[in-house]
This record gives C-alpha cells, structure tokens and sequence, in this order.
C-alpha cells in the first residue's frame, strides 16, 4: 500500500532538498507532497524539480489549514495511509517505516512520532518541555489520550484518520487538538519513538510570546470540547 | 407636573440619528454591499431603539424591571448590549467567512495539483509518439 507524506511548507527551498531527498532513500513506499502555504520564495519550484506533488495554496493559510489539503488530496487520491513531516528537516522519514507498522496491523488509527520515547536526539529547551507535559497531561485528563509528545508534527494516519482530517482540521497551533478530535471520534492513537533534529536553516515558528499564546489557545481547545463533539 | 423621562431635544437628536443611520442601512443593501442576512439584527435592534425613543415609558418599565433608578442610564446598558450583540453577529459572520475562504483555497490547490498531473500526463505522452 502507498503512503503519502505530507510536507506542509512556508519558504522552506532551502530545507526541502534534503528532506525530499532523504524521504526517496529512506522512505520507499511513499509519495511526497509538499503544501506550499503561500510561500514567497522558490518553495514550490524546489519541490517540483525534486519530483514531489506541489499543491499551492494562493494564500497562507497556517500549518492546520495546509495539513488539510494534503489529507484531502490523500481522500481524493484514495491513499490507505499518509503521513506528516516537517518541511525544515527536523524529522527523520528513516522512522516512517515503524511509525506506519501499527496502522498495517490495524492496532492504530493514529501514530505520533514521539521525541521523548526514545532516549536520544533534539529534545527542546526546558520551559518547552514543561509546556509539553502539562499539554500531554491535559490531554490525558481531558479525553484520555496517552500521548508523550503532543505537539511533534510526525504523523502517520490510517484510513479513518484521513476522513476525519479531510472533513475537520483544527488551525492555529492543531497537533495537541488534531490527538484530542481523534481520540473522540473514537480512533485509537499510538506513539512510537523517533530523533528530531535541530533545524538547519531558519526560525521556529514558535517565539516566546507565542508559547504563552500555544498554551491559552490549545487548553482552551481542549476544555471547550465537548461542545463541539457534534462536528467530530 | 412630573418632569418628562426623557427630554424632547434628546429624544429628537436620537431619532434624528436613528433615522440617518437607518437611511444609510437601507442604502448600502439596495446598492447591494449589505446582505439583508447580515444586517438583519442592525435593523431589528435598531428599530427596537427607535421605539424606545418614541416611547419612553417602554424604556421607564425596563428600567423598572431592573431596578435601574434613572431611565436614561437602563438606555446606556441597553446601548451596550445593543452593541455587544451586533459585533458578536459580526464575529459570527467573521468566522463563517474564514472558514469558507480557508475551503475554497484549498479546493483552488487540489484543482491546480490535478491540473498539473494532467498537464505532465499529458506531455509525457505528447512527446512519447
């Protein structure tokens, strides 16, 4: 079965060659397409002559709104399963194969890569690492979800997944409230280990005033959720 | 002779500016910038409003029923409210808006990813015979 790896990316040309590269020899068995969410470099072009499948947003739209589209070409395109990279190179597609087992086996709908299973690699500083735990926590009380690492963008979804991304996507900050939609649609959500890497070119999108933002916004997502189960 | 609730200039400045804004309204939806949808509540609250101008005691017994002393000042917190609830159907329509402009940029996306698989088909093809 082929997998599609969705690569959401915002002027990401000087990452994407090695992350595409990497993903033709590591990651066989896979499609690559790359989300352009409006980017003003030559982000799309990049990913075309590197053989990807470029969908181009005419305007940015956030990481969520971006993530959407690739799931929705998934649905379209009838993919069984897709994953979800970084574009910045900070995730290893090396991993995708382990990550995609537990959703062949039909044991998972939802597989996080998680940097804290492990015992190695980018780990974050330590005022991000307690946002994480308190989130994963939050997580845990609110809708029971058992997620070490709630924020990491590497995701491989299984065919239930893709629906209910293709249909409901959260934007703004979407990884810890992507694993609550999940684990309340009735999907089963999985970890397994990977390495992240430090990104070589470029910012975090995520600054210190905006962690302060991360946290409000995600919890009040998560509080909030019940009310909205009906759009699950 | 009691004092009148509320007195005849400002009972005419208000009307004179609820019938302004009232024409303005009208205005911009027969030219077609307004949607009647949108602009439903502008017209109800403020027809609400004007009726209490027109006839201060409706305002008095408001203000009776909440235990507000002076009616003038139950015309403030009903101004607030009035606004308050306007901005929130705005902030409603906001987000219907985003939400619709976040589908069609995407749709506008796949339709360009199948356009340019077709595309290369194609050419593959041309150059092939």
């Amino acid at each position: 079965m082929r997998g599609l790896v969705i690569i959401p990316a915002l002027n990401e040309a000087r990452n994407l060659p090695r992350v595409l590269e990497s993903l033709r020899r590591d990651a066989p068995g896979w499609d690559a397409c790359v989300v352009d969410d409006g980017s003003t470099d030559e982000t799309a072009r990049t990913a075309r002559e590197q053989g990807a499948i470029v969908l181009r947003l005419a305007q940015n739209l956030g990481i969520g709104g971006a993530v959407q589209t690739g799931y929705l070409w998934a649905r379209e395109h009838g993919y069984g399963i897709a994953a979800q990279i970084d574009g910045d190179g900070q995730h290893d597609p090396q991993f995708l194969a382990a990550a995609r087992a537990p959703i062949e086996e039909g044991k998972a709908d939802l597989v996080v890569g998680s940097r804290y299973l492990g015992s190695d690699g980018f780990r974050s500083t330590a005022v991000r690492r307690a946002g994480i735990r308190y989130l994963s926590w939050f997580l845990r009380l609110r809708c029971g979800a058992r997620v070490t690492d709630p924020t990491s963008g590497f995701r491989v979804a299984g065919r239930r997944a893709i629906e209910l991304f293709a249909a409901h996507y959260p934007s703004d900050y979407p990884e810890p409230e992507a694993i609550a939609l999940a684990t309340r649609s009735g999907l089963s959500v999985s970890e397994v280990p990977v390495v992240m890497r430090e990104r070589e070119h470029g910012r975090s999108s995520i600054g210190a005033g905006g962690t302060v933002y991360y946290l409000v916004k995600v919890s009040l997502a998560l509080i909030l959720l019940p009310a909205r189960r009906g759009v699950a | 002779m009691t004092q009148p609730l509320l007195p005849l200039e400002l009972q005419m400045v208000v009307c004179g500016t609820l019938i302004a804004f009232s024409a303005w309204v009208v205005y911009l939806l027969r030219k077609g910038r307004l949607g009647l949808r949108e602009s439903l509540l502008w017209i109800l609250s403020t027809a609400a409003v004007f009726a209490m101008t027109l006839f201060p005691r409706l305002l008095r017994s408001i203000a009776h029923g909440l235990a507000i002393e002076v009616p003038s000042n139950a015309l403030f917190a009903l101004a607030i409210l009035y606004l308050t609830l306007n901005v929130l159907s705005l902030t409603i329509a906001l987000s219907n808006g985003a939400t619709r402009a976040r589908r069609l940029t995407q749709e506008c996306a796949l339709l360009r990813g199948e356009l340019d698989a077709l595309r290369a088909q194609f050419d593959k093809l041309a150059t092939g015979k």
